[in-house]
């Protein structure tokens, strides 16, 4: 789940400088002889479970397939069938949606939280209770909703004792998808607040000190402070944003409880796409559909995180 | 500002009492339950609990994900380390690009590898098996892993190794006892961040393990969910093994969880 996309940690600074002449030293020998044996195993296990299983999906792409029969060929018509499926619509659409939408909501309201916490006695605490969700399975909330917001649930229960005489529909098929996706701002501002607050501690107090005699309003301190200070953090969140709420699948799969059958496709990203045409409990698999989709995804990641940090990329603010 | 603070107040309480409120009902009558949603155990039913381990089958399953979880963990950590160590020492391009190559690995959704990874898992015998989830989950750990921990061995000083390689140490024994030691901090949290990912990770465990003895906590909540569907909710039952799911974190996070925070939001934050 924790991700971060930032130039390695090896290239930065960190270490003494090293002489012209490196590489002659004892420990650089030393080093030298043992690089393969300490980076092998560790790239083997990548390779083997990680990389080229990405070939492999790309490969299967190209073709239809059910898994157990011959491999048909198909090459890149099977991307214009994806595209023209109605079920893969939806969840490219839907995908995008939970992507900036949610994304945005996410980042106003943990923002928002930042200016709120920074100037807020026990926040400590108050940031690890709200930290919390994320480090549960997802599926848990989607029961409980699930449970929650059931016709006769205590959701509706409440809005009963207020006079709601005809509280709305909370779990109908036109309310599921906004509903997960509240569900998902819910549990990821936690994650986004305590990665931003963690940079702004770093920020040093007399700034806001000198900002408060000259009279800025807490908004204007964190406006010309806060937000400009953590810049750079902020725009690796939303390159971690755009990584992790592509995989976004549990919540979708139970959202409601409803394993019983397959959740209903107007709720459907493309992780749940890839699912259900790779392992359909009625029909056949369609592993070159399921991988292609899943190449889609893979793609818009990488295009959205280039433009991203492209768009986001700014002069470091020294301090 | 005071408004504002009170919301935060609000959510916060309301985070806690959704805790709080899972693990009475957990404890309660599903007849009850629908009656009173906000009601006291006054009757409690500790048997919620017994019925999801055995009849659940909660209790196998949460011990497979304790296994799986914990034994996958400790060895993404023990590859990961000296790769992560090497990495973050050497400066040449082969490393670099190594570097990048696990760097990556963080950018790709678990979909892309679902589908090669259980073709060729059927294909060696080791799907609806422990030790082929296992495997996954080191695969899967790889990249975050190796970027945390080159983070926090680059953060050790070159000057240790080259004391213990006067006094004559080599490689190996330099690495294992100087090093390590060093880094332990790094090495917890690495290998903490990772059973917390393998405890919840659902799609993998979902799509490689069916038989009743080799599936995990979050799959068994699933299939619970699924059956219970067909016969009338069991909520009492099943807000028991939403607990057992639930505790585990929640404990781990009361006793480690400024070292959690510090672990996910590093490399990030500054």
């Amino acid at each position: 789940m924790a991700t971060a996309l930032q130039d390695p940690p090896a290239v930065r600074g960190g270490g003494r400088a090293q002489p012209v002449n490196a590489g002659t030293s004892p420990l650089e020998r030393q080093h030298r002889r043992i690089f393969w044996p300490f980076v092998g195993p560790a790239l083997l296990v990548y390779g083997v479970l990680f990389l080229v299983p990405i070939g492999y999906a790309a490969w299967t792409s190209l073709y239809k397939w059910d898994g157990m029969g011959a491999k048909h060929w198909r090459g890149l018509r099977n991307y214009r069938i994806l595209f023209e499926d109605a079920a893969f619509r939806t969840s490219l659409v839907n995908t995008l949606e939970i992507l900036f939408v949610g994304g945005a909501i996410t980042f106003a309201i943990s923002l928002a939280l930042t200016l709120v916490l920074r100037e807020m006695r026990a926040r400590l605490f108050a940031r690890s209770v709200l930290f919390f969700p994320c480090l549960v399975n997802a599926m848990v909330f989607g029961i409980a909703a699930g449970f929650l917001f059931s016709p006769d649930g205590p959701v509706n229960t409440v809005l009963h004792w207020l006079g709601a005489a005809t509280p709305p529909k909370w779990l109908a098929t036109d309310n599921l998808f906004p509903m997960i996706v509240a569900t998902l701002v819910w549990t990821a501002t936690g994650y986004y607040t305590a990665i931003i607050m963690a940079a702004v501690d770093q920020i040093p107090e007399y700034l806001y000190e000198a900002a408060e005699l000259d009279g800025a309003s807490a908004f204007r301190r964190f406006r010309h402070i806060t937000l400009p200070l953590a810049w750079d953090v902020i725009s690796v969140c939303a390159v971690l944003w755009t990584v992790s709420s592509v995989k976004i699948f549990e919540l979708i799969l139970m959202y409601g409880g409803s394993n019983s059958s397959q959740p209903p496709v107007d709720t459907w990203n493309t992780a749940m796409y890839v699912y259900a045409e790779a392992f359909p409990q009625t029909s056949a698999p369609q592993l070159g559909m399921a991988t292609a989709a899943a190449l889609v995804s893979l793609v818009m990641v990488g295009v959205i995180t280039l433009a991203l940090r492209r768009l986001m990329r700014r002069a470091a603010v020294e301090y | 500002m005071r408004i504002a603070r009170g919301v935060v107040w609000v959510v916060v309480a309301v985070d806690l009492l959704l805790i709080l409120w899972v693990f009475l009902t957990s404890l309660r009558g599903s007849t009850d339950i629908f009656a009173h949603p906000f009601g006291l155990p006054t009757d409690p039913h500790p048997d919620n609990y017994g019925r999801a381990l055995d009849d659940g089958g909660f209790g196998r399953a949460a011990l497979n994900s304790v296994l799986v979880a914990a034994l996958s963990s400790v060895a993404a950590v023990a590859l990961a380390a000296p790769a992560a160590y090497m990495l973050a020492r050497r400066r040449t391009r082969t490393s670099s690009v190594l570097t990048m190559t696990f760097a990556m690995g963080l950018g790709v959704p678990g979909q892309v590898l679902v589908v090669p990874l259980f073709i060729g898992l059927a294909q060696v015998n080791l799907t609806d098996s422990l030790l082929g989830l296992g495997l996954v989950y080191v695969g899967l750990a790889m990249p975050f892993t190796v970027y945390l921990l080159t983070g926090f061995f680059s953060g050790v000083p070159a000057v240790l190794e080259e004391a213990a390689t006067l006094d004559g140490a080599g490689p190996l024994r330099t690495f294992l006892q100087v090093i390590v030691p060093v880094a332990r901090g790094g090495l917890i949290t690495a290998f903490l961040l990772q059973v917390i990912g393998a405890w919840n990770e659902t799609l993998f465990a979902l799509v490689l393990n069916h038989g009743e003895d080799k599936i995990t906590l979050p799959v068994a909540l699933a299939n619970f969910v699924a059956t219970e569907q067909l016969n009338g909710m069991d909520w009492g039952t099943m807000f028991a093994g939403v607990c057992l799911i639930l505790a585990p974190m929640l404990a781990l996070f009361s006793w480690l969880g400024t070292r959690i925070i510090q672990g996910m939001t590093v490399g990030i934050g500054k």
